[in-house]
């Protein structure tokens, strides 16, 4: 009875303390953060500055949410002659681009939108926090300069597609922003030039690695600025001249860089996922396949047609095909015939869309994949060579020496005639045609068209099989509506 | 420095306090000199009549208000005199009577009674008699679902109480059910009720085996619920398992089989009409023929591809159990064994259970007991998750043309179907793709109950422990990852610490002033630890996961989260004459999710009731054999802040590729974080009225009730120019209110036969109060529509209920003699109209509107048991009314357009055509004509009632005490609905959130299926 009784008081004892100690533990309600990853202290180190620059780029680069390695830049861009996009299908986001009525609801723009402003926030915090960072000075010079790039790029992409736009340069969240205005583009254009003079002091001669720039690529972006600028709706014609001494400064110095012109258009479109791109790339997106293949990897059936399992998201618009001028170039462009499932092979007069599709999209190997890894180019060599052609030609009155050599040398591998004795106006248009075919299907000629207002001039030659755009196109055409989650959040946009 | 010690110090100091302070109770409580005992000690047990244990029974002795509760092994003991008659008296059983003479032990056996009045119910921390309830409180007892197919808790809630709304939205075996109780609350939080098993807080019901219930109940307003605080507002289910029977030895096995068929059928194209009508298709369109005259014939002639017989099948399924009871003088046991294995409907799905529970009860001295309940279990499921939208096999069997064959020439899947889908085929999608989740789950509870030598006092301490190992693996085949085969494993473990002391005091005092009281101090702990490794480019896919170092990528990931509560509560019930009826309580809560200062939240409430049978103006009527007023009003809250919230953290997850060979992990900013946060607060009334005729063969109870959420979470959407995501704040207010009905009658009840009918109805009604004025509207997106939604398929309104779903009201299509309206929207006759509600031309989605509520108004059920000498009939009707479903199956498979690109239904026959068939809805093929699967030509009413089971048992006579009973029962036989999809219930999203439900895309249906069992029990 009285062993009972020990035993029982002992275990009461034992059975309250241990209910009392759970609750005895020192600050019992306190938050346990050991698993989280807090505030600007994040930064303190190199590898975290490092990191947060890497997350930086990721707003350009996720797979089905947004940036650019997917058809959105082409949908926003669908607006020049070079694409268009399945007449019927489940193509609404492109039509609307293509036809010049992209609602504010439009999927595609918000793509691109959400993505630049996401590198621009990791951007902001970087640019904001990197005083206090510890280590290699190199280095962070290097992160802060591509940090610097990042959010100059995402504004130039930015202030193209919608011209009046929030400008943020902060990275904390404050109540206040929800209330902003818009900025017009001037005010953001300084911000670009601005930012892109502090990356190229800051950006090392050799990129870090083939998906970074160097000191070459943000040199070649201010030059395409400064072209933009000259052009609509600022018209600075005075950057032409800027335009033309930042390219010549990349030309001059492209050992340096590392760049170079191919020597042939289909090495240029070899697209081997095993190559890390080309030395004519001034910059690119790189990509991965690996690691959960919807993260990193680039976009792989849009640009192939229904017959070869593709998802027929863009091809070329018919005169624009017509009128391509006939060579290796054009060969290595478009891919007009197409093989079936069954090995039976249609002509794409034959086929569902009736249309020639992007052959230069296409996988080596012709491999059928929804995803790849070819690098997403954003800005080849013979970029920098047409934007001195042309903005050399346009501050002058009179093409140089150095603006024949850099459209002959593309001409020349498209084994074309060879410009000579030109006027000033001839020469400049010729380039900006010579872009056209150069970079058909490559975002470029979109943004041609908006800068020398050419737009409806350039619409107004469809083939009655292209679909045709709905309405008078005007200036109110240029640019798109915010995206209706930024209206509706902000009425003061 | 010096501010941060201080409050160091003091929060050591009060914490000192709390711990000396429960040391005293404790010391206090063995040093209490014992009464002077002038009565007899009387002890016994008390029995159902199959023997087993009764925990909980109210024993009273007339006249004298003292009275105790039988423990867990049906034990008591109090003191009576040789005059005393005890009153034994328990839910679901008829009151018994006993003087209890000379006698020191009194083993009473109780009669099962449907209509007993004076039944006790187990509510939060205690048991109280349904008749001094003031809260409503439904009960719900095995007999109710004895004999029927039911494997989990939510099968036996469904139908069978008021005010508990119980959906599969998932008809794969073992998966998850949606489980309200009277409506829903939250916005971002879990709506689930809280579930309390043998006193463990938070429970998975999953983890819970129906045939170890000895009794349900379901606490529904704030006078029941507020004891948990804020953790009551949803609801709570309070499940008391088995114990084992002092005397005997006890073994019942059961088993059972069965058999399990698709309900329904979508009615698709064959494969010669599908290639006429893509053909026909093509010709309206513009664009070349898809097939040639010749692959026509071909089709017609020789068939093509059911891919819905490839997809279903019908499926076996098994369970087992096996339960030992009995005991001896001291102790008691209770074991148990289940085992399940379901096959699902759906190919190369099924599930299997495994589960064990010992309920071990003995007492030490005269006053001192003890108890372990130890349960265990494992869960296997296999691709029972379907994936949603397009990577979802019953979506892609409506989508991939039925001329294209499953198979290749090499016998491999058809990789890529050149007409209709453009995602993987539905074979692929089940045979080369695995999504295996295994739970493992122990359930520790220790506790002591020590009657005090002060009478009525009783001291309980539980200590409580909860470990969930969740195991997964899943594998993406070379076929369904397009050659970039990859597999994941993953593991998590979930623990959960429970400490509880409790203080309960029981007595009556004058015969007149019955007083119940308890003291509560608690303490729970959770801890959340994952990992997950996935490797992309699987060098040997048919190893699938379990070789994931050969694989050319990898990708892994940890995580950690803790939290903790702190509580003290405390409850009076007060009785006078049993007819006033009085109860408060209060419940204080801390949480370390809050930010210092805003840690501790306050819960209480009052109830009220008036026993008017007790009136004799009452009784001389004549008319009721009980009636009873009842009021409550209480506040509770709602666990719908994530631990962390409070702080702004980085997304870790943002991987980039700076060339060909990997990639680099970056950080990106996440939400920012809120300090102020609290937690959400309901604030409930309820007014419920009870009462009884003919001796009790015929009740009613009716609730009222009427819940105000406040300080609603709500995610303000931030736009993507501050990086997007969203800012949690406490600013929208939901209001649910409604009405409950229960009536049951005993029909018949002669000596061979008997019928007893429970009907139930409750109906809720959901309204979103304010958004705090962050946005007139805030949508709500689900995931589940990606290809299919213009913007988010619902949106939360003021004025709206939760769930309301978003979109164009269609109108049909334009007819002839409407050309020049028709275009002024780019459209011509046999083209989709839509309402241009802001008259300007376009449909946009400013001509959005609310066109459609997911959230059911109204739900019944009604259950029937007949027997006729040793047969049983039981009929259970369960429906649910006033719900719109968005039925994308269809609109996917009838737009032509998105993933699907063809029209698969053979619906589309009766589409219209120009000069033939211009009165139809169904558009017709038109280069012009646009299709928003968001549209009200998709919503569909969800409504149905359904015999949810029809069962007949039969009990053979016993033969040496060997008593057998076999049964056959048939669930889900019919269902009258006009949902056009395969199953009303059935839904594609989670049981967890409310904002957007009902949404239908490829669904797992739920299954008719067939039973047969043998039950032996010796």
């Amino acid at each position: 009875m009285k062993g009972i009784k020990i035993m029982k008081r002992n275990l009461i004892w034992a059975l309250g303390a241990a209910v009392i100690m759970v609750a005895g533990c020192k600050n019992y309600l306190d938050e346990d953060i050991r698993g989280g990853l807090l505030g600007a202290q994040a930064l303190e180190s190199q590898e975290g500055l490092e990191a947060a620059l890497t997350g930086a780029y990721k707003g350009w680069a996720n797979t089905w949410g947004y940036g650019f390695i997917h058809a959105t830049g082409i949908a926003a861009t669908m607006g020049g002659d070079d694409v268009t996009t399945h007449k019927a299908s489940n193509k609404a986001d492109f039509r609307e681009f293509d036809q010049f009525a992209v609602p504010a609801t439009n999927q595609r723009t918000q793509a691109l939108y959400n993505g630049c402003y996401k590198a621009i926030q990791g951007a902001n915090n970087i640019i904001a926090n990197y005083q206090n960072t510890q280590g290699d000075a190199a280095t962070i010079d290097a992160i802060v300069g591509e940090a610097y790039f990042i959010r100059a790029v995402s504004y130039y992409w930015l202030v193209r597609l919608y011209k009046d736009i929030p400008l943020i340069q902060q990275a904390e969240f404050s109540e206040d922003l929800l209330a902003i205005g818009k900025s017009g583009p001037e005010e953001v254009y300084n911000l670009i030039v601005g930012d892109l003079q502090k990356a190229e002091e800051l950006v090392p001669n050799t990129k870090r690695d083939p998906g970074r720039p160097n000191k070459g690529t943000v040199k070649a972006y201010l030059a395409d600025v400064y072209l933009t600028m000259a052009g609509w709706p600022l018209k600075q014609t005075d950057k032409y001249a800027l335009a033309a001494a930042k390219a010549r400064e990349v030309i001059e110095n492209k050992d340096l860089y590392g760049f170079r012109l191919l020597d042939t258009y289909t090495e240029l479109f070899e697209n081997d996922p095993e190559k890390n791109g080309t030395a004519e790339s001034v910059f690119q997106i790189s990509t991965f396949m690996g690691v959960g293949s919807t993260n990193n990897a680039n976009y792989g059936f849009s640009a192939m047609p229904g017959e070869e399992g593709g998802w027929d998201d863009f091809f070329a618009e018919l005169n624009f095909f017509r009128d391509f001028p006939e060579g290796p170039r054009k060969d290595a462009t478009f891919r007009t015939t197409f093989v079936k499932g069954d090995g039976s092979t249609i002509s794409w007069e034959d086929s569902q869309t009736q249309h020639p599709y992007y052959y230069k999209y296409y996988q080596k190997d012709e491999v059928k994949n929804w995803a790849s890894q070819i690098p997403e180019s954003m800005m080849r060599y013979a970029h920098v060579l047409t934007i001195y052609a042309e903005a050399q030609a346009r501050a002058t009155g009179t093409p140089d020496d150095l603006a024949y050599e850099c459209i002959n040398a593309i001409r020349q591998r498209a084994e074309l005639d060879l410009f000579e004795n030109m006027s000033g106006p001839e020469f400049a248009d010729a380039v900006v045609q010579e872009r056209a075919w150069e970079f058909a299907a490559e975002r470029t000629r979109w943004f041609d068209l908006v800068r020398l207002e050419l737009v409806a001039e350039a619409n107004s030659n469809k083939d009655a099989n292209d679909l045709q755009p709905i309405g008078t196109l005007t200036e109110e055409n240029y640019v798109f509506p915010l995206p209706f989650s930024e209206t509706s959040a902000n009425p003061n946009l | 420095m010096t501010m941060k010690s201080e409050r160091l110090q003091v929060n050591k100091l009060e914490l000192q306090g709390i711990r000396l302070a429960c040391w005293c109770l404790i010391l206090a409580l063995f040093t209490v000199p014992s009464f002077a005992r002038q009565q007899n000690a009387v002890r016994g047990q008390v029995t159902a009549t199959d023997g087993s244990a009764l925990a909980g029974v109210s024993v009273q002795v007339r006249g004298s208000g003292a009275g105790t509760v039988t423990d867990g092994e049906g034990n008591y003991t109090l003191q009576a005199g040789a005059d005393a008659v005890l009153v034994f008296s328990y839910v679901g059983y008829s009151t018994q009577e006993i003087r209890v003479g000379t006698q020191a032990t009194i083993n009473v056996q109780l009669q099962t009674d449907l209509a007993a009045l004076d039944e006790v119910v187990v509510v939060g921390y205690g048991t109280q008699r349904r008749t001094d309830l003031t809260g409503s409180v439904a009960s719900i007892s095995p007999t109710e679902f004895e004999e029927q197919p039911v494997s989990r808790v939510d099968q036996v809630l469904q139908g069978r109480a008021t005010g508990v709304q119980v959906s599969n939205a998932s008809g794969a075996p073992g998966s998850d059910a949606r489980i309200r109780i009277r409506g829903a609350n939250s916005v971002l939080g879990d709506n689930n009720p809280l579930y309390v098993v043998d006193g463990f807080v938070g429970v998975d019901f999953n983890t819970i085996n129906p045939n170890d219930i000895e009794s349900i109940q379901i606490l529904k307003d704030a006078a029941s619920t507020a004891i948990y605080g804020s953790r009551g507002a949803n609801g709570v289910v309070i499940v008391t398992t088995k114990k084992g029977t002092r005397s005997g030895f006890n073994v019942t096995y059961s088993a059972q089989g069965s058999r399990s068929y698709l309900i329904n059928r979508w009615d698709v194209l064959n494969a010669g009409e599908f290639a006429d009508i893509a053909n026909t298709r093509s010709d309206d369109m513009g664009i070349s023929r898809i097939f040639t005259d010749q692959e026509v014939a071909d089709f017609k002639q020789r068939g093509g591809t059911d891919w819905q017989d490839l997809v279903f099948r019908p499926a076996w399924g098994q369970q087992h159990q096996l339960t030992v009871s009995g005991g001896g003088e001291k102790t008691t046991y209770m074991v148990s064994g289940n085992y399940l294995n379901n096959d699902g409907i759906i190919n190369n799905s099924g599930f299997k259970r495994y589960m064990f529970r010992s309920n071990i009860n003995s007492n030490l001295t005269d006053d001192i007991s003890i108890r372990v309940n130890a349960t265990g279990s494992r869960t296997e499921n296999s691709n029972t998750n379907l994936m949603s939208g397009t990577g979802n096999p019953v979506v892609q069997a409506l989508s991939w043309a039925p001329t294209t064959s499953a198979y290749d020439a090499d016998g491999g899947f058809t990789a890529a179907d050149p007409v209709g889908s453009v995602m993987v085929s539905p074979v692929a999608l089940m045979y080369d793709r695995a999504n295996l989740n295994q739970g493992n789950f122990v359930n520790l509870i220790g506790g002591l109950n020590y009657h005090l030598p002060v009478e009525g006092l009783t001291l309980d301490l539980q200590y409580g422990v909860n470990y969930l190992n969740r195991q997964s693996q899943s594998y993406n085949g070379p076929v369904v990852s397009r050659n970039n085969p990859s597999a994941s494993r993953s593991s998590a473990e979930d623990w959960t610490l429970q400490g509880t002391a409790s203080l309960s005091y029981n007595r009556v005092f004058n015969e007149a002033h019955r007083v119940d009281a308890v003291a509560v101090f608690e303490t729970q702990q959770f801890v959340t630890n994952n990992f997950s490794s996935t490797g992309n480019g699987l060098k040997f896919p048919s190893l699938e996961y379990y070789n994931l170092q050969l694989a050319n990528s990898f990708a892994v990931g940890t995580g950690f989260s803790k939290w903790t509560l702190l509580s003290y509560l405390g409850r009076v019930n007060y009785a006078f004459r049993d007819k006033y009826l009085l109860s408060v309580a209060v419940r204080h809560d801390g949480s370390s999710k809050f930010g210092e200062g805003n840690k501790y939240s306050t819960f209480p409430t009052v109830g009220i009731g008036y026993n008017l049978a007790e009136e004799t103006f009452i009784r001389d009527l004549n008319v009721f054999h009980s009636l009873k007023l009842r009021g409550s009003w209480g506040k509770t809250g709602s666990q719908a802040i994530n631990p962390y919230a409070t702080l702004s953290s980085y997304n870790t997850n943002a991987p980039v590729a700076f060339d060909n060979s990997g990639i680099a992990s970056g950080i990106m900013l996440g939400n920012p974080g809120n300090p102020n946060l609290r937690w959400e607060t309901t604030e409930q009334v309820d007014i419920g009225l009870e009462m009884s005729f003919f001796q009790g063969r015929l009740a009613l109870e009716a609730d009222y009730f009427n819940k105000n959420t406040t300080d609603l979470l709500l995610n303000q959407s931030l736009p993507a120019y501050v990086g997007g995501g969203s800012l949690t704040k406490n600013i929208g207010e939901v209001h649910n209110k409604g009405f409950e009905v229960a009536l049951r009658g005993i029909i018949l009840d002669s000596d061979d036969w008997n019928w007893t009918s429970n009907f139930n109805v409750s109906r809720v009604t959901n309204e979103v109060v304010s958004l705090g004025g962050i946005a007139p509207r805030i949508g709500q997106g689900t995931g589940v529509g990606a290809g299919m939604s213009t913007t988010n398929e619902f949106m939360l309104i003021p004025g709206y209920s939760l769930g309301s779903y978003w979109g164009l009201k269609y109108l049909g299509t334009w007819k002839p003699g409407q050309e020049a309206d028709a275009a002024v929207f780019n459209a011509k006759p046999g083209d989709s109209r839509y309402e241009d509600i802001n008259d300007d031309g376009e449909i946009t989605t400013d001509d959005f509107q609310v066109i459609g509520r997911g959230i059911p108004a109204t739900t019944a059920g009604w259950n029937n048991t007949v027997s006729y000498k040793s047969f049983t009939l039981n009929v259970f009707f369960q429906g649910v009314f006033g719900i719109d479903k968005l039925n994308y199956t269809r609109a996917a498979a009838m737009s032509g357009s998105g993933d699907a690109r063809q029209y698969i239904l053979s619906e589309i026959k009766d589409r219209y055509i120009p000069g033939v068939n211009e009165t139809s809805d169904i558009p017709a093929f038109s280069a012009t004509n646009v299709v928003y699967t968001q549209s009200s030509r998709f919503i569909e009413d969800g409504s149905y009632i359904r015999l949810k089971n029809l069962s007949l048992s039969y009990k053979l006579p016993t033969l040496n005490k060997l008593g057998i009973s076999v049964f056959v029962s048939g669930t889900n036989l019919f269902t009258i609905t006009d949902y056009k999809g395969i199953d009303p219930e059935s839904s594609n999203i989670g049981s967890g959130t409310d904002t957007a439900q009902g949404i239908d895309y490829g669904a797992y249906p739920n299954s008719r299926t067939y039973t047969a069992g043998v039950n032996l029990s010796f």
